[in-house]
């Protein structure tokens, strides 16, 4: 059961349109694991088209039509599938657990064809992602079952999902599908649990800073990349 | 059609309940599934300029007029090509054409930042989903949800749905609102969790 979601705020943002493209990739990512957050967004898209509807209509430029036509006509008519099927992404080596994945992230594991896994630590791995973007960190991260992070903060906003396996810290247990918001300046410890690796996806805002002497060891570990 | 229009304060006037009674969820399904020419002309002349007007207009100012032209040739583009894959089991057309909309002006936007890396197979619709997988409702309780959502607009207090226009006409973030109107940020987010609870009552039963 999903447990922690992206609140209104954060939702009317991203259907909005307002929302940038790396968080908005992990709230798409968390809509399609969730229905109390789609039947949500479904309210929100309702608005937007009834906005739409009450909007007061503005002359078009004369021959809009007519120009709309002329360039379809000379566009080959492409078939459109109603069922847009991405292809199971390949594991490139050893990957942790890659299926179930929401359909955005398969499409965004497909189009990172030549992706890597780095260690970072003995607990935890790491695959950054190109998106498409500059101002986010896009990543999975896979932390070892029964193992720990240091303490660290963010600096910027981190946006994560919890994809396979769970974690907790001070502020709760955070499972499969759960959405976590860390604001800057918060700290936290994650620790994955018992039985699972745990798999997140995210996108981080700045760099992360790991505090306590071990930061020391792993902060050049973790260059800030986004893309 | 009958245009019988409501201001609610700031100059938007959302349609009343009893002009709901449309068919171009109809027609739009026409378009997709015949490539019915004249169906669209007619989708075509209602919505292309209801989304001018959206972006331009003298209470929002989100576009110049030319670029508004240009989106609305965007966006009845897609709208010509996606047509198929419109499902009134799922939105009503003007939500379904709001999320092509969106989605086109996040294209546009994106274009113009030409620093920006934008090299990537992800497209815009496979973030913002335009055919949101949901509890597939009958078309007459799409039409309910939405006339309830336009009835709650137009009831609420000009604050809040000020906020709201802003958010999604002028397509700006909440820390943008708050900075535009010199709001402390908590303001502007309670106030926009005031008016979604607000709507959200009418039709939760
Ligand atoms: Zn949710």
């Amino acid at each position: 059961m999903i447990r922690h979601h992206p609140d209104e705020n954060l939702l009317l943002e991203y259907a909005s349109g307002s929302l940038a493209r790396g968080p908005s990739l992990v709230v798409a990512a968390h809509v399609q694991m969730c229905a109390d957050c789609r039947s949500q967004l479904s309210t929100l898209n309702n608005l937007g088209g009834s906005l739409l509807n009450g909007s007061p209509a503005q002359p078009l430029q004369a021959n809009a039509f007519e120009r709309l036509m002329e360039r379809i006509s000379q566009i080959p008519e492409k078939i459109i599938h109603k069922s847009e099927d991405t292809p199971t992404p390949v594991p490139v080596g050893r990957e942790p657990a890659m299926d179930h994945l929401p359909k955005v992230l398969n499409k965004l594991l497909a189009s990172n064809p030549n992706r890597r896994w780095k260690t970072l630590t003995r607990n935890l791995q790491m695959c950054r992602l190109k998106s498409g973007q500059r101002d986010y960190e896009v990543a999975f991260h896979c932390l070892r079952s029964g193992s720990g992070l240091p303490k660290h903060d963010h600096r910027g906003q981190e946006f994560a999902l919890v994809l396979h396996g769970s974690f907790s810290d001070h502020n709760g247990i955070y499972g499969r599908g759960d959405f976590v918001l860390r604001e800057p300046g918060q700290v936290h410890r994650p620790i994955a649990t018992q039985d699972m690796d745990c798999l997140c996806f995210s996108a981080v805002a700045a760099p992360v800073s790991l505090t306590g002497i071990r930061g020391l060891f792993l902060n050049p570990l973790i260059p800030f990349r986004p893309g | 059609m009958a245009h019988k229009l409501r201001h609610n304060g700031n100059g938007i006037a959302v349609k009343a309940s009893q002009d709901y009674k449309d068919d171009w969820s109809r027609l739009l399904t026409q378009v997709g599934a015949q490539r019915d020419r004249q169906a669209f002309e007619r989708v075509f002349r209602h919505f292309a300029p209801l989304i001018k007007g959206f972006h331009h207009s003298r209470s929002t100012q989100a576009l110049n007029a030319e670029a508004a032209d240009e989106l609305v040739q965007e966006v009845m583009l897609k709208v010509w090509h996606k047509a198929p894959c419109f499902d009134q089991g799922k939105a009503s057309a003007s939500t379904w054409i709001f999320t092509i909309m969106r989605n086109c002006r996040i294209d546009m936007l994106r274009r113009s930042q030409r620093h920006q890396n934008r090299d990537s197979d992800v497209d815009v619709a496979d973030i913002w989903d335009e055919n949101l997988e949901n509890q597939p409702l009958l078309f007459l309780q799409h039409k309910r949800n939405e006339r309830d959502i336009a009835d709650g607009l137009n009831a609420l207090p000009a604050e809040q749905s000020h906020i709201l226009e802003k958010a999604y006409m002028e397509g700006k973030s909440h820390s943008e609102i708050s900075e535009e109107l010199r709001l402390p940020l908590g303001t502007v987010k309670s106030r926009v969790r005031l008016a979604m609870k607000k709507l959200q009552a009418r039709f939760v039963r």
